[in-house]
């Protein structure tokens, strides 16, 4: 494909709140408002908008139009993307393309989400009712839930690996400010949590969360002229599911493995070049099947290689360092724009307590979507480089 | 058995097209399709084959037994149900793998196991949203 390299010149976002004060639209003003002011362009500069949200949750249409009228950003192209949880870093994916392909010079996604507004709490997301499995009452902690299961039974995994993720992953959010928790958490804390489909504990399940999270993107010229430290997007993967109703093997993520080759083949990249990835940790046994799926380690090898830290700072690759969904909460819509947000920080040097060492390229990674017949409806995949 | 309801008590079937409940007391069964063009095996109904697209698909039952790949215990299920609720997934030696739920009293549900042979039954699997009772198929343990 013939296209213009791609930079990220402003991110911006809000904290990840448990149950946010202001309302969605307020949430994406902010975030805006936030990548505009890093990125140093006047808001007038931006030549096209998308906005991620998980449709229907909000109760509003055109929701990026009602976040950016007030801020005098209308008279662009601006359009509504959805596809669950990866709906965010799609939005980013589509302002990526208009600059790769020439069509505008400055572009901007977002994602957005205001979950403890738009749906009971205590309840578990869960595939269409009317879908054949749906009917059955299954839930997506129950989907994830038996992935674990054929996961440790295949390749003997323990509840206690299961829970050095949330452990993990919480260490890494105390030191992130954006982060819905960071209260330190222990593996028997995690172990003694509400067990929510077996062998899923509380603990081992993202919690929903509100937020919003934006990125500007724009050509290398434009990005030069800024004098900021430049951020190029190496790879914008999106991908979709592929129906099957046959023995398809639950512990292998077939939409990851295959987003994930292609995004290394146009970064031009191998996972051995990568020293951070934020993944859809949405469940503890996401990181094991993701270590894998993504080429960090060999099928049914996620056992060890978390268990000997090497998906932590000083292991091989440090998997997510803001705390990733399971810490951080998963504002679905917003989820994918927030991890390139945290990317972009840590490339840059920019990303405090937490900051990966020297990090010279990150991954970003969303799936998203429980439809019949396949592992994910979505799957959208950042390389980021510096 | 009716499309719609079988009896007063508004018990309504979950697309009839997916299994049969025998009227002669047999026990019941699960339909596969198979297209006649390039011979793939669905469950359940497909309006065309999504691998050519062809729309003459042939009724083909599937055996009564399945094996076990994975499952879980939900103790959080969708609104409306009760938990706990066992829920795997069961292949069948024609190829395909059905999702369901398993029916087993609370205090055996400790007993499911990878592996283990399951056959197919028919049962309340919900109440929809006018409190009517979903009739479909659900999996108990052979015994
Ligand atoms: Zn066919």
């Amino acid at each position: 494909m013939n296209s213009r390299e791609v930079c990220i010149i402003g991110v911006g976002m809000t904290k990840l709140h448990k149950k946010a004060a202001v309302p969605v639209d307020e949430l994406g003003r902010q975030a805006v408002m936030a990548a505009v002011k890093d990125s140093g362009i006047s808001p007038k500069e931006i030549q096209s908008i998308y906005i991620g949200e998980m449709g229907g949750l909000s109760g509003s249409i055109c929701l990026g139009q009602r976040i950016c009228a007030t801020l005098g950003l209308g008279g662009v192209p601006m359009a509504n993307v959805e596809s669950a949880c990866s709906s965010g870093a799609i939005a980013v994916h589509q302002a990526w393309k208009d600059v790769a392909t020439g069509r505008t010079d400055i572009s901007m996604g977002i994602g957005v989400q205001h979950l403890s507004g738009s749906r009971a709490s205590g309840t578990a997301f869960a595939p269409d009712a009317n879908d054949p499995e749906g009917i059955q009452g299954v839930t997506m902690p129950g989907i994830y839930a038996m992935r674990a299961m054929r996961y440790m039974h295949e390749f003997g995994a323990t509840p206690e690996d299961l829970a050095l993720v949330a452990v993990k992953n919480r260490r890494h959010a105390m030191m992130n400010p954006y982060s819905s928790f960071q209260n330190p958490i222990t593996v028997e804390d995690v172990l003694n949590s509400k067990m929510i489909s077996d062998p899923l504990n509380l603990l081992m399940c993202c919690p929903n969360a509100d937020g919003g999270a934006a990125v500007i993107v724009a050509t290398k010229e434009k990005a030069r002229q800024l004098g900021a430290k430049l951020v190029r997007i190496a790879a914008s993967e999106i991908t979709s599911g592929i129906f099957t109703n046959g023995f398809r093997d639950m512990t292998t993520m077939e939409i990851t493995y295959r987003g994930s080759k292609e995004a290394y083949h146009m970064a031009g990249l191998g996972a051995e070049d990568i020293n951070m990835v934020e993944c859809h940790d949405a469940f503890v046994i996401s990181e094991f099947l993701y270590t894998e799926a993504m080429g960090f380690c060999g099928h049914g090898e996620g056992v060890e290689f978390i268990r000997k830290g090497m998906a932590d700072y000083g292991g091989k690759v440090v998997f997510s360092p803001r705390g990733g969904l399971l810490s951080c909460g998963h504002p679905t819509g917003c989820t994918g724009t927030a991890q390139i947000v945290e990317a972009t920080w840590h490339l840059r040097g920019e990303a405090g307590d937490r900051q990966v060492p020297d990090c010279k390229a990150a991954l970003t990674h969303v799936t998203g979507g429980g439809v019949y017949g396949l592992d994910n409806a979505a799957c959208t995949i950042h390389i980021l480089t510096r | 058995m009716d499309k719609n309801q079988n009896n007063e008590q508004q018990q309504i079937v979950f697309h009839p097209d997916f299994f049969v409940v025998p009227d002669n007391g047999e026990k019941p069964y699960l339909i596969g399709f198979s297209c006649k063009k390039c011979g793939k095996m669905w469950f359940p109904k497909l309006p065309i084959c999504p691998d050519c697209w062809s729309d003459e698909l042939e009724k083909k039952p599937l055996g009564r037994t399945g094996k076990l790949y994975t499952y879980t215990v939900m103790n959080v299920p969708q609104p409306g149900l009760k938990a706990p609720l066992a829920v795997g997934y069961i292949d069948f030696p024609e190829g395909v793998r059905v999702g369901a739920q398993i029916d087993m009293p609370p205090e055996k549900i400790g007993e499911i196991k990878i592996g283990m042979e399951l056959e197919v039954v028919a049962g309340v699997v919900r109440q929809d949203s006018n409190g009517n009772k979903v009739i479909s198929y659900r999996f108990i343990p052979v015994c």
